[in-house]
């Protein structure tokens, strides 16, 4: 990610992920927006703001998205936990890379992130925690390639 | 009144090769059939989930005194876990394990492998450690310790080519196990030696 290697289970996230997108995907009953890809795709932010907007995005979920996602059903829940407990991991190692490396974000990515939180504030919380969750996929395919 | 059920006791974590179980002892009512149930509580749920629990349902009510864990411990985090003991409608009081678990802690053992002289084929087969497991094989010609070759396997295959050999010459192989979810290794396997095949060529 930019000047970032973090040792992730990127692996086992999406294990975890797509043990439950289904019955998650299946709670978000507003298909036609997107949370991450409105109105550009991550894969237009440049190299060197990689790292800065992945910590930025890993904190979105951690702080705003996992919280709000609990379900009436246990399997959902102990995976969502297995992600949430995942990401907590990667951001700290993300955080620790940014000071190392003082990834400052540049302005396009800044406007990039605002505009994720403002697709996510659009909605009502758990609407938009559970798309933003669904979007898992997302992010995932986003990080891999920007390897 | 109801009657009073104790917490179980003696409640540890046995980590090994990235395979993680709770156990604890039984509590004793004479006569009875005493039920548990686990949960557990990663970094996230103590930090941003006011210190929620997550109950593990293939251990909820179950009469065993050990539990499966490995799928639920799955980030590289500070866990903790807890078990109460039910009897009809009189649950204990929570068990809880002292101090933070963390999958970093599972204990490595070396791979077993199992080395083969096929002719002039050197060959390695290793046992499957599960997913989150790669393998470090190193491989040298007897007498030649200074110039070991290795190789690093992602995935367990059936059999591993190594190396074409010498007609005759002794070869040693040794391997350890690499996890690189908590970055560690185990220590190396014994060393395996076998000899390649005579060389068959005829003197005319």
């Amino acid at each position: 990610l930019g000047a970032c290697r973090v040792s992730m289970s990127m692996a086992e996230i999406r294990a975890g992920f797509a043990a439950i997108k289904a019955n998650i995907q299946s709670r978000d009953p507003v298909r036609s927006l997107s949370i991450l890809s409105h109105p550009h795709s991550l894969h237009k932010v440049k190299s060197s703001d990689r790292c800065c907007i992945a910590h930025h995005l890993f904190t979105f979920y951690v702080d705003k998205v996992f919280r709000h996602c609990r379900t009436e059903d246990s399997f959902v829940n102990r995976k969502i936990s297995s992600i949430a407990n995942s990401f907590l991991s990667a951001r700290r190692k993300l955080g620790q890379c940014r000071e190392q490396n003082n990834c400052v974000c540049g302005e396009e990515s800044t406007e990039k992130f605002k505009q994720i939180l403002a697709n996510y504030e659009g909605l009502n919380v758990t609407s938009a925690a559970m798309k933003s969750l669904g979007e898992l996929d997302i992010l995932l395919d986003w990080m891999e390639k920007s390897r | 009144g109801d009657a009073f059920l104790p917490a179980p006791q003696s409640i540890s974590i046995l980590s090994t090769n990235m395979k993680h179980f709770l156990t604890w002892s039984p509590v004793i009512v004479q006569g009875a059939t005493v039920r548990y149930s686990v949960e557990f509580q990663g970094e996230y749920e103590r930090e941003y989930a006011n210190g929620s629990w997550v109950p593990i349902s293939e251990c909820s009510l179950t009469t065993a005194t050990v539990c499966n864990i490995t799928e639920d411990i799955s980030a590289t985090v500070a866990y903790k876990l807890r078990v109460r003991a039910q009897l009809g409608t009189t649950r204990s009081q929570w068990g809880t394990t002292k101090g933070f678990f963390n999958r970093a802690m599972t204990s490595l053992t070396p791979p077993l492998l199992m080395v083969v002289a096929d002719g002039h084929h050197l060959l390695v087969e290793l046992a499957d450690m599960g997913p989150s497991f790669q393998f470090r094989v190193l491989y040298w010609k007897k007498g030649q310790e200074s110039r070991v070759q290795q190789k690093v396997l992602k995935e367990v295959s059936s059999v591993l080519h190594l190396d074409t050999m010498e007609a005759g010459a002794e070869y040693c192989v040794k391997a350890q196990a690499h996890v690189e979810a908590i970055n560690r290794s185990s220590s190396f396997s014994p060393t395996q030696c076998v000899r390649a095949q005579g060389d068959k060529s005829m003197w005319l």
